[in-house]
């Protein structure tokens, strides 16, 4: 019976280790140490406590240096940022970690998880009494005279109402098949997690990325990008200019969307694409995206007497304001909301408890200010522009689908059921078993659950 | 809030307590009596009706927001009570099980109990930034609250089956550590006292050390329980009711990231950043990768496989709860309330 016992290896998911002794043996000797499943939960474990320590640490490839040192005293800082746990995703350590673990899913996957799909066609053969016996589950039971027809048709009704694909034998048994597809769970999935690897070598020799802040009507070109260092694509020649730029709010006040009307335009100045992007809907052009991610008003124009003076603004809450000191003791406050549409002017002397309005300005009106006509020229909005260019992402897409099909077939149990009547002198046998290495329990009940419905034709032995 | 939906929410919360009362009460009746039968099919009852409530306490919600409701801590921690209750009512109607029943109504409780302690911004439908204006986000996010709520009875299946395999060292330290670990994320949430890195250690360093010591001490089993072939079967059976909640969690958590990444890529340009909840994220399904290997590759020991269990809960609270209330920093800061 070793073939069948074989077979059951790598088909039935056997549940005694009493069974392949010999055949693992064998197998073990053909595959390479990188192989081992030992490894890879090893491998998985360090690789949750790096990322895990990369979490907790605030990264400067994400949030800059400054923010360890703000979050940390100096000296612990330090150690921080040499032991390289502040850019722990670009550190020698982790690179090694997923190399290895690349080396160990790739050997594994050709070694021992896509072989087994050369057994997925192959029938398992029916099983005797005997060999009922030996499976991790089973159970014997007695016949009434016969009832073998009715037992089998019963048997047959009920395994395939559970979903069970059913054969019968030329003798009397039968063998059963639940969730076969199950059985491609691991190759779909490593064959994901393989094309996962590759569609990301490709974005990080190929791709780029960077954020860079816009002021309306200037231009976003590509020249401070980031890469990886092993990079061998190139830049696009043509830039983006930002025709306008304004903010959606809710009744209350706060930023409810951001909108830009972006123009790609080429070295020559021709207007090769227009469209209006926002926050959830980037701009594509030749691979790259550029994408709404911040927004603000950046500048404030003014005149005083027809001499246009350019002021900086800050966020203050859901307000931009502009400082203008006068002399040593006054400064004129210029408040706005987001949408710019009016200015408030304050003076603020030190002997002042609280500033004081000296008037609302629309934009493009004069305000007398004493014997000094204001005017509010304009103000100019930024748009928080990020780009990217990621080529691998159509492999890098279709591995998230290829994975998201292997774990959820893995959530199917696959489970092979057999049944053999045999004459025991002169009894009738029945024995019933299988196997399921998923949910043992749930198998048991299922099987006990089909052997009590057989009670009307047990017999009881004396 | 509206009284229809806060009555819905509190009926919720009321039935899951009475359910605990009736589970731990069927505890006390004779193994075999027609009582316990009937306190535990009523116990299920009332779970199923606090579960029915909830689900309509959370589409009044969304009708009243008119957005999809889960979009801050508070909401999120009724769904999380939600797919503890439905995950509970769904596994017990395949296997039959009343223990994980009291388990499963205390962790919908505690939650409920954490979501009402929370302060009135949390308990206000609050207009959204525009980051979280997206369709993703009713993508996004239930998958991984209700896969979150399967790891949780996964872990709750781990502690049941150390019990019954009578590894009862191995299970108080586990409970000890699950304890910690809740107080630490309950000062984290409430108190302004205690320092970050104080919580941030008592989480980590009891999870460290309470796995550790779990998995040495399971060598201590009480001889009468291992010689209690009702109690071996129960005991499998828990094994087998953990396993089937990771079978469903895991490709749950699949999902969620995965869109997550979908959606990141599709609003900011990048679909992985190493943001620190997302990165938590991946290392809870590393670990339940690594269960799940550990499992069929390695065919490792029920009560081996109860603590990586407990583990993966762990570290399931610290992605859920933790990063936030513990002071970790990141884009998903929705769940932050101070
Ligand atoms: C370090 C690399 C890894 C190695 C060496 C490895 C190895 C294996 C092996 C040997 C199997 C069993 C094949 C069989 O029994 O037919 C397997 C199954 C599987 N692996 Fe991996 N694996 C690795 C990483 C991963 C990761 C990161 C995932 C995450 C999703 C994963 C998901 C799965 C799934 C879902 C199965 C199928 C389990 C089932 O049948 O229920 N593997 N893996």
């Amino acid at each position: 019976m070793t073939a069948t016992v074989d077979e059951m290896e790598t088909a039935a998911e056997p549940t005694e280790k009493t069974v392949p002794s010999q055949a693992e043996g064998k197998k073990q000797r053909r595959i390479s140490p990188l192989a081992s499943v030992q490894l890879s939960v090893f491998l998985m474990t360090l690789m949750a406590a790096t990322i895990l320590l990369g979490a907790w640490c605030p990264q400067e490839a994400q949030v800059g240096q400054e923010k360890v040192f703000e979050a940390f005293d100096r000296s612990t800082a330090e150690f921080l940022v040499r032991s390289g746990i502040t850019d722990i995703f670009h550190s020698p350590w982790f690179l090694t970690i997923t190399a290895l673990m690349t080396v160990n899913m790739v050997v594994v996957s050709f070694q021992r998880v896509f072989p087994k799909l050369k057994s997925y066609n192959r029938e398992m053969p029916f099983f005797g009494g005997k060999e009922i016996g030996k499976l991790a589950c089973n159970r014997k039971l007695y016949l009434r005279a016969g009832s073998q027809t009715a037992v089998l048709g019963q048997l047959t009704a009920a395994l395939t109402r559970l979903g069970y694909k059913v054969k019968f034998s030329q003798g009397q048994g039968l063998k059963a098949e639940f969730g076969r597809l199950g059985r491609l769970a691991p190759t779909v999935t490593h064959i994901g997690l393989l094309s996962l690897l590759t569609g990301v070598t490709i974005t990080s020799w190929t791709g780029f990325n960077g954020f860079r802040p816009v002021l309306l009507e200037e231009s976003l070109n590509f020249d401070d990008a980031k890469h990886a260092g092993l990079w061998i694509g190139k830049m696009p020649a043509w830039t983006v200019k930002v025709v306008s730029t304004r903010r959606e709010n809710y009744p209350t006040g706060e930023a409810k969307q951001w909108f830009s009307v972006l123009s790609v335009v080429d070295k020559d100045g021709k207007v090769l694409k227009t469209q209006e992007i926002s926050v959830n809907n980037p701009l594509s052009y030749e691979g790259v995206d550029i994408y709404q991610s911040s927004w603000g008003l950046d500048q404030l124009v003014v005149s005083f007497n027809g001499q246009k003076r350019k002021l900086g603004l800050n966020s203050m809450g859901q307000k931009y304001a502009a400082f203008l000191p006068l002399d040593t003791d006054t400064v004129l406050i210029m408040s706005l909301s987001s949408e710019g549409k009016e200015l408030r002017v304050f003076a603020k002397r030190k002997e002042w408890e609280a500033p004081k309005l000296l008037g609302v300005v629309p934009l493009s009106r004069t305000l007398k200010l004493g014997g000094v006509d204001m005017v509010f020229e304009k103000v100019l909005p930024v748009t928080g522009l990020q780009y990217k260019c990621d080529p691998g992402l159509p492999v890098t897409y279709g591995a998230f689908l290829i994975i998201m099909v292997g774990v959820l077939l893995a959530s199917i149990p696959h489970r092979h059921l057999w049944c053999a009547i045999e004459s025991e002198g002169e009894s009738q046998a029945l024995f019933i078993g299988g196997t399921s290495r998923k949910a043992k329990v749930g198998f048991e009940r299922s099987l006990d659950k089909l052997i009590e419905d057989l009670g009307p034709f047990k017999e009881e032995l004396k | 809030m509206t009284d229809l939906q806060m009555t819905l929410t509190n009926t919720a919360g009321v039935s899951s307590v009475m359910s605990l009362w009736v589970f731990i009460v069927s505890n006390f009746t004779g193994s075999k009596s027609r009582l316990k039968e009937r306190s535990i099919k009523l116990g299920n009852w009332v779970m199923l009706i606090g579960f029915l409530c909830l689900s309509a306490a959370i589409i009044t919600r969304g009708i009243e927001a008119e957005r999809f409701p889960l979009s801050n801590l508070y909401e999120s921690l009724l769904w999380f009570a939600w797919a503890t209750m439905g995950g509970f009512i769904y596994v017990s109607r395949a296997y039959g099980i009343y223990q994980l029943g009291w388990l499963a109504s205390l962790t919908a409780i505690i939650f409920f109990f954490y979501g009402n302690c929370l302060p009135q911004s949390q308990h206000d439908i609050m207009p959204l930034v525009p980051a979280l204006v997206s369709y993703w986000r009713w993508i996004h996010v239930p998958p991984l609250i209700v896969s979150y709520a399967m790891f949780f009875l996964a872990g709750l299946s781990g502690l049941l089956n150390l019990y019954q395999s009578g590894r009862k060292v191995t299970l108080g330290i586990m409970i000890l550590t699950i304890a910690m670990a809740s107080t630490a994320i309950g000062l984290g949430t409430f108190s302004d006292k205690v320092e970050v890195y104080i919580l941030q250690l008592m989480f980590v360093g009891s999870s460290l050390v309470g796995t550790v010591l779990g998995f040495l001490s399971l060598k201590k089993v009480d001889a009468a329980k291992s010689a209690d072939t009702e109690a071996v079967k129960r005991a499998a059976m828990y094994d087998d009711v953990g396993y089937r909640c990771v079978a469903v969690g895991f490709p749950l958590l699949t999902f969620g990231i995965i869109t997550g990444g979908l959606w990141a890529n599709h609003a900011w340009g990048s679909y992985w950043s190493w943001d620190p909840k997302e990165s938590m994220a991946l290392v809870t399904w590393l670990s339940y990768a690594a269960y799940i290997h550990l499992r069929i590759q390695r065919e490792l020991s029920a009560e081996k496989l109860s603590v990586v269990a407990v583990l993966g809960l762990l570290l399931t609270l610290l992605t859920y709860l933790g990063f936030n209330s513990l002071g970790f920093g990141g884009l998903h800061s929705y769940g932050k309330i101070k």
